[in-house]
C-alpha cells in the first residue's frame, strides 16, 4: 500500500468534519450553512473511504458512494426551499426563520 | 298433522311475523305491518286448534308429548332441549293467549291507525304473543324462564311505547324492575333445583322433589311464588301493574287478558307438585291471592281513569285465580283464567273505543250519558260488567264460584277468612263495576262529551267493533263449558295434568253461588242508589284507598330515596375526590408537561444543531470513557 499513513487521511476528514459543522453554528445565512454541511458529508466520506482503503473492503467506498447520493438530493431541496425564500423576499437568516417553534 | 307439529307452528309463527315485519321496514304499509302480525296469530290460533281437536280424540291418559328439536344449550352434565311439552295443560293455553289475543292484534289495526309508528307497535305485539306461547308451550322449566324474561321485555317495550311521554317511560321502566325482581327469585330458585335435582325438566324434577328436604322444597317455592306474583301483580309486587296503562289501551287488555299476568297462575298449575310439597307456600299465595283480590278491590273503588279501574280489577280478578290454585282447585282457577281473559279484553277494548271516541280522555268524571251516543258499545260493556261482577248466565258467575265453593271445602279458620275475603270481593266488583258503568254510561251528559264526541266517527271501524262483538259472545258463553252439578269440561280437560286437591260438593257450590251472586248485586244496587238514584257527587274518597294503601310511598321511603342518600353521599365522598380528583390531577400533569416540552422548541436552527453537535460529543466521550 502506498502514500501517507491513515492518520494523515483522518486528520483532514476531522479538519473538514469539524469547519462544517462550526460553519453549521455559527454562519446565519441558509446558503452558507448549506455548503457547511456539504463540507461536514465530505468529510464523513473521506473517513469511510480512507477506512476502505486500509482494510481492503469495498463497503466504505459503496457507503461513500450512498452518502453523495443523498447529499445530491438533499441540496437539491435545501436549494429549492433557499429559492422559494428569496422569491417571497424572506430574510435570508436562519435565526428570523422561527415561525415553526412550539 | 299431529298436535306436535301443528304446536311447533303455533310457536313460531308470530315470531316469524316479527322477523318480517322488522326486516320488511318501509317495504309494507303500516296497515300490511297489522295485517301480517294479526295472521300470524290467527295462525298460531288455527294450529292450536287443530291441536286441541286431535288430542280430543285420544284417551286422556296419553294426551301429553313432548317434543325437542335440538339441545339447545349444554353446559356440563346439564342439557337443555329446545323442546315443546303439548298437553291439555299448555293447549289450554295456547288457545287462550292466541285466541283472545288474535282478536285484540286485530282490534289493534283500527285503533293504532295512523300513529306514527304501527310496525314497530305490530312486530312488538306479535313478539308478545311469540313470549307467552313460549313461555306455556316449553318443554322445560329454562324454556319457560325464558319466556318469563322474553314478556317481561315485550311488556317494558309496549308499555313504553308512546315513548314521547315521561310518564309512559317511568310506567315501562317500573313494569320492568318489579318483573326483575320477580324473575330474579324465579331464576333462584331454578339455581336450587338444579343445583339439587340436576334437571329443570318438569317430569324428572318433580319425581326428584320428593326426596328434597322441606327447607328446601320451602324455599325453591317461594322463589316460583316470587316469580309469579311480580308477573301477576299480586301484593305486594303490585305496584306497575296500573302504571302500565300508560301503554296503548290494546296492550293493556293484551297484558291483562291474554299475556303477562296469567303467567302466574299458570305457572303455580304448572309446578303443582312442587307446590303441594310445600303447602306452607301454597297457602301463603292463595293468601296473598285473597288479600290482594279485597285490596284491588278497594282501590277500583275510587279510581277515576276508566283503564285503571279496569286494571285494578283485573289485579282482583287474579287474586281470585292465585286464591284458587293456591287452595288446589287448579281447574278452577284456570276457568277463571279462560272466562276472565274473555270478559277483560271485551272491557278493556270497549273501554278502548269510548277513548278512542272521546279524543283520549280517560277520565271518567268528565264522561256520563254515553249509552244513546254508542248503544253498541254500552251493551258489550255491560256483558262484560255483569260477567266481571258473576252475574248469572254470564261467564264469571261459573268461574269465579267454584273458587268460593274452595274456600269452604278448605274449611277451618285459614278457609274461613278466605271465604269471607272472597265473598268480600264479590260485593267490592259488582260496586266497582257499575259505578264505572253508571259513571261513563247513564246519568248526564257531561259538556265535555258533548264537545268532543265525533259523530261521523261513530263507534269507530268494523275492525275494532268486530273483535269486540266476538269477545262479547265468549264471555256470555265461555261460562257454559264448566256448570257446577251438571258437566266439567274444564276440569276433566285438565285432570291428567293438574289433578284438583280438593273436590267441592254441589251443597258449598249452590252457598257459594247464592252468596256471591247476592253480594254482587248488592254492590250493583248501592253503585246504582249513589250513581243514579241520589244524583249526587260521589261519597269523599278514603285517602288509603285513593292513595293505594300508600305502596308507591313505602317503596319509595323503603328504596328508592335510601339508594338516592347513598348515591348522594358516595359521590360527595368517593366519587368526587378520588375518582374525580385523580382524573383531573393526570390530565393537569400531561397539559402541563405538553406545554414545557413544547417550549423547548424555539425554532432557531442552529439551536437544534448546537444541541445535536453536543449530545453526539457527550455520547462519544461516554462511549470512549466505557471502553
Amino acid at each position: 500500500m502506498k502514500g501517507p499513513d491513515v492518520t494523515w487521511y483522518l486528520g483532514v476528514a476531522a479538519f473538514m468534519f469539524a469547519t462544517g459543522a462550526l460553519g453549521v453554528l455559527l454562519r446565519r445565512s441558509p446558503l452558507i450553512v448549506l455548503l457547511s454541511l456539504e463540507l461536514m458529508l465530505n468529510g464523513a466520506n473521506l473517513a469511510l473511504i480512507a477506512f476502505s482503503r486500509l482494510h481492503g473492503g469495498g463497503a466504505g467506498q459503496i457507503f461513500a458512494l450512498s452518502v453523495m447520493a443523498v447529499a445530491a438530493s438533499e441540496v437539491v431541496v435545501g436549494l429549492g426551499l433557499i429559492v422559494a425564500m428569496a422569491r417571497r423576499n424572506l430574510t435570508l437568516d436562519v435565526d428570523k426563520l422561527t415561525w415553526l417553534r412550539g | 298433522m299431529t298436535e306436535i307439529t301443528t304446536s311447533w307452528i303455533c310457536l313460531f309463527s308470530p315470531l316469524v311475523a316479527v322477523i318480517v315485519i322488522a326486516l320488511g321496514g318501509n317495504r309494507f304499509s303500516r296497515r300490511a305491518a297489522g295485517v301480517i302480525a294479526t295472521g300470524s296469530v290467527a295462525l298460531s290460533f288455527a294450529a292450536a286448534v287443530v291441536a286441541f281437536a286431535t288430542m280430543l280424540t285420544r284417551a286422556p291418559g296419553n294426551r301429553s308429548h313432548l317434543s325437542t328439536a335440538w339441545t339447545w344449550l349444554s353446559a356440563g352434565n346439564l342439557h337443555f332441549g329446545l323442546s315443546v311439552l303439548v298437553d291439555p295443560l299448555s293447549v289450554f293455553m295456547m288457545l287462550v293467549v292466541s285466541g283472545v289475543g288474535g282478536l285484540i292484534v286485530l282490534y289493534s289495526i283500527g285503533y293504532m291507525h295512523g300513529d306514527d309508528e304501527e310496525r314497530r307497535y305490530f312486530a312488538y305485539m306479535a313478539m308478545f304473543v311469540f313470549s307467552m306461547l313460549l313461555l306455556v308451550q316449553g318443554g322445560n322449566l329454562i324454556l319457560l324462564l325464558s319466556g318469563w324474561g322474553l314478556v317481561g321485555l315485550s311488556s317494558y317495550l309496549l308499555i313504553g311505547f308512546w315513548h314521547e311521554r315521561p310518564a309512559a317511560i317511568a310506567a315501562a321502566k317500573k313494569a320492568f324492575v318489579m318483573n326483575a325482581i320477580g324473575d330474579a327469585t324465579f331464576a333462584l330458585a331454578l339455581f336450587l333445583l338444579i343445583a339439587k335435582t340436576g334437571t329443570l325438566d318438569y317430569g324428572l324434577a318433580f319425581s326428584k322433589a320428593h326426596g328434597l328436604s322441606q327447607t328446601v322444597l320451602i324455599l325453591i317455592a317461594l322463589g316460583l311464588l316470587g316469580g309469579a306474583v311480580a308477573k301477576s301483580a299480586q301484593l305486594p309486587l303490585h305496584t306497575w301493574l296500573p302504571d302500565a296503562m300508560e301503554g296503548p289501551t290494546p296492550v293493556s287488555a293484551l297484558i291483562h287478558a291474554a299475556t303477562m299476568v296469567t303467567a302466574g297462575v299458570y305457572l303455580i298449575a304448572r309446578t303443582a307438585p312442587i307446590f303441594q310439597l310445600a303447602s306452607v307456600v301454597q297457602d301463603t299465595a292463595a293468601a296473598l291471592g285473597a288479600v290482594t283480590l279485597v285490596m284491588a278491590g278497594l282501590i277500583a273503588l275510587v279510581q277515576t281513569d276508566i283503564k285503571r279501574v279496569i286494571a285494578y280489577s283485573t289485579m282482583s280478578q287474579i287474586g281470585y285465580m292465585f286464591l284458587g290454585v293456591g287452595l288446589g282447585a287448579y281447574a278452577s282457577g284456570m276457568f277463571h283464567l279462560l272466562t276472565h281473559a274473555f270478559f277483560k279484553a271485551l272491557l278493556f277494548l270497549a273501554a278502548g273505543v269510548v277513548i278512542h271516541a272521546l279524543a283520549g280522555e280517560q277520565d271518567i268524571r268528565k264522561m256520563g250519558g254515553l249509552r244513546g251516543l254508542m248503544p253498541k258499545t254500552y251493551a258489550v260493556f255491560l256483558v262484560g260488567a255483569l260477567s266481571l261482577a258473576g252475574i248469572p248466565p254470564f261467564s264469571g258467575f261459573f268461574s269465579k264460584d267454584p273458587i268460593i265453593a274452595a274456600t269452604l271445602e278448605r274449611g277451618g279458620a285459614f278457609g274461613y277468612v278466605m271465604f269471607v275475603l272472597a265473598i268480600g270481593g264479590t260485593f267490592l266488583t259488582g260496586l266497582y263495576t257499575f259505578r264505572l258503568v253508571f259513571r261513563v254510561f247513564h246519568g248526564d251528559r257531561d259538556r265535555f262529551v258533548d264537545e268532543t264526541f265525533d259523530t261521523h266517527h261513530g263507534e269507530g271501524p268494523l275492525v275494532m267493533l268486530l273483535p269486540v262483538g266476538v269477545l262479547a259472545i265468549g264471555a256470555t258463553l265461555a261460562g257454559w263449558l264448566q256448570v257446577p252439578g251438571g258437566w266439567h269440561g274444564v276440569s276433566s280437560w285438565l285432570q291428567p295434568v293438574a289433578a284438583p286437591i280438593l273436590e267441592t260438593t254441589n251443597t258449598q257450590e249452590a252457598i257459594a253461588s247464592i252468596v256471591s251472586v247476592v253480594l254482587g248485586l248488592a254492590g250493583a244496587g248501592i253503585a246504582w242508589w249513589i250513581y243514579i238514584a241520589r244524583r249526587r257527587p260521589a261519597p269523599a274518597a278514603v285517602p288509603a284507598f285513593e292513595r293505594k294503601f300508600w305502596f308507591d310511598e313505602l317503596y319509595d321511603a323503603l328504596f328508592h330515596r335510601p339508594a338516592v342518600t347513598t348515591a348522594k353521599v358516595l359521590y360527595a365522598l368517593v366519587e368526587g375526590p378520588l375518582v374525580g380528583g385523580s382524573m383531573a390531577g393526570i390530565a393537569e400533569a400531561v397539559r402541563g408537561l405538553g406545554t414545557g416540552t413544547g417550549r423547548l422548541q424555539t425554532g432557531l436552527v442552529r439551536t437544534y444543531a448546537l444541541a445535536l453537535a453536543a449530545s453526539l460529543a457527550v455520547l462519544a466521550v461516554v462511549f470512549l470513557a466505557v471502553r
